[in-house]
């Protein structure tokens, strides 16, 4: 499958810190890509290699099928980039910054598309960028990331600072630049969003992608919870020594909470040797996936 | 790259306002004050060689007192003398600025994530600075040849141009050592500290090395030996003038090669620290 971006073994450090550490990715053309990872984990860092903002020590890079060394004006021209830490010139209005950015672009934004995605964000051009709120200021950084409709966009925590409304808002409006052939890669700690609109999921620690997955099947193939109301009391320990399961709480003698890792085969002939009045799974929420993915780094 | 420009000298009109007025209206202040000085030009001798040479020394040339009451002298000393250290604080913070002022407060990280080569925006921000320094250095210019209406000062404009040629060269020298130190330091105010530091160590030992032999030998490395003030106006020094701007080239280059291959930093991102503080850890903690 074509790939609108590949990184291979990328490495960065800053002096002794050693920000990645051999980061692998490929995001394919046209998907959104969701990139997961707490503050620190590379996320960031990542991304500014890809644009030639900083440069990595080690490794291979691909964007849009262009060495962003080699030809960063190439790449700049065919993406839209928010930056997580987003900043304007404050001293102008949102529509000067925003044609400043366009005429970079050499003008190759249609400014009733402009106008229309203030008006969708509710974002007022008049304004001094002074005069925002942090939240204004990054609808103002998704309208010049989005202004000149890429083929890729790059897009760094893109909902932060917004409230619940424009962030669905946001959301949608990736998912029509999606709809429209682009490809997103987007970084971001606030996993339900990420489970709303990413097909695939990255999930980086320390440097390190340690999962790549479409999002269901993420979430499909770990664990469960296991809710069991039994008709009589059991011994709960019996199943905690299934393989994959995990005993959590009993909250009476009829009935236990389970963890299941895997398979629910081996549970459900277990459970068939006993009166069973309930059943109920309960699958976690991408956050929860996310969180195991540091617990075994804790441990 | 023209975009760039537009937007840096957009940004630096007040700039050029509040340098330029400022100094330029100072000019035009000092120039009929030539002639009640000359008017009283025995009772000023006294006064001046009362003086101590260490003091005198920060003027000009103490040699010749009666210089002081020619135009030109007159000019170098009340004015030209002390120009490249009040200008020269603008070159360095406008030199320390240039990019590492928008790459310190994030919008750089902005605008290099545009279709915009390094080269590019180096060379429409260095012309923006050029631009910006010649404006101010014009308003001054017109401040004295709209005082010398009221003086009998007899300087054609382009006699009057001549320091401001020199003037021009010390700043430009400045500017590109201060952007080369920006792109070679972890800071923008690190940098603007260490070319502040050495301008004034040039203006002491420059003034100095009038009085003291000893500094004969250091004062040929200070920038500011080779700036004329008032002595261009009637013949300037072109390989003086070829020289500061040489040196103010080979700083450009040093900073070019330099903003080509470093990070642009986020919040002191990839910085380095001098070894007594490696200690601490870089504060690039963004992930």
């Amino acid at each position: 499958m074509e790939h609108a971006l590949t990184t291979q073994n990328l490495t960065k450090s800053y002096g002794s810190v050693q920000a990645l550490r051999g980061v692998n990715l490929d995001v394919r053309r046209g998907e959104i890509f969701g990139f997961l990872g707490p503050n620190g984990a590379g996320k960031t860092t990542t991304i500014r290699c890809l644009l030639d903002l900083i440069r990595p020590n080690g490794g291979t890079l691909r964007v849009l099928d262009l060495d962003p060394q080699r030809d960063p004006v190439a790449v700049r021209a065919r993406a839209g980039y928010l930056p997580g830490e987003l900043r304007f010139d404050d001293n102008m209005r949102v529509e000067g910054a925003l044609r400043f950015l366009n005429q970079l672009r050499g003008g190759k934004a249609d400014w009733g598309f402009v106008r229309k995605l203030a008006e969708r964000l509710d974002l007022d051009l008049k304004t001094q960028i002074k005069n925002l709120s942090k939240g204004n200021k990054q609808k103002v950084g998704v309208v010049q990331a989005l202004m000149h409709r890429p083929e890729l966009l790059l897009l760094d925590e893109p909902t932060a600072s917004l409230d619940p409304l424009v962030q669905q808002a946001v959301l949608k409006l990736i998912r029509e630049a999606q709809a429209e052939g682009a490809t997103v890669f987007f970084s971001s700690h606030i996993l339900s969003e990420v489970e709303a609109i990413a097909g695939r999921v990255g999930i980086i620690r320390g440097g390190v992608v340690v999962e790549v997955a479409d999002t269901s099947a993420l979430i499909n193939r770990s664990m469960r919870r296991a809710h069991v109301r039994f008709r009589e009391p059991v011994d709960a320990n019996s199943f905690a020594s299934l393989p994959g399961v995990k005993v959590l709480s009993r909250d009476d003698s009829t009935g236990v909470l389970m963890q299941v890792e895997g398979e629910m085969d081996g549970l459900i002939k277990a459970l068939a040797t006993f009166p069973v009045s309930d059943f109920e799974t309960e699958r976690p929420s991408l956050e929860e996936i996310f969180l195991t993915y540091y617990e075994a780094e804790r441990k | 790259m023209t975009t760039i420009f537009r937007n840096a000298f957009t940004r630096s009109w007040g700039t050029i306002l509040g340098w330029g007025l400022s100094l330029g209206l100072l000019a035009t202040f000092l120039m009929p004050f030539y002639d009640t000085l000359a008017g009283q030009k025995e009772s000023m001798e006294k006064l001046l060689a009362s003086y101590p040479p260490e003091l005198m020394a920060f003027f000009g040339d103490t040699g010749n007192m009666t210089a002081l009451f020619t135009p030109e002298g007159y000019l170098g000393f009340e004015f030209f003398s002390y120009m490249p250290i009040i200008l020269g604080i603008f070159a360095v913070l406008a030199g320390s600025g240039l990019l590492a002022s928008d790459e310190e407060n994030g919008t750089l990280d902005l605008v290099l994530a545009h279709p915009v080569s390094r080269t590019g925006l180096f060379f429409g921000r260095l012309l923006g600075f050029v631009v910006t320094t010649v404006g101010i250095l014009a308003l001054i210019w017109l401040g004295l040849v709209v005082g010398r209406s009221w003086s009998t000062i007899e300087l054609t404009g382009i006699e009057l141009a001549r320091p401001f040629l020199s003037l021009g060269a010390e700043l430009m020298l400045f500017g590109a050592g201060t952007l080369a130190l920006s792109m070679l330091l972890p800071s923008r105010r690190l940098a603007a500290t260490v070319a502040g530091l050495a301008l004034v160590a040039s203006y002491f030992i420059t003034s100095l090395a009038r009085i003291n032999d000893d500094l004969k030998e250091i004062v040929k490395f200070s920038p500011l030996n080779y700036y004329q003030g008032g002595d261009a106006i009637r013949e300037l020094n072109g390989e003086w003038l070829l020289g500061l701007l040489g040196v103010a080239a080979l700083f450009t280059l040093l900073a070019w090669w330099r903003f080509e291959r470093r990070d642009i930093r986020v919040g002191g991102e990839g910085g380095w620290r001098l070894p007594l503080l490696s200690r601490r850890k870089p504060a690039f903690e963004k992930s």
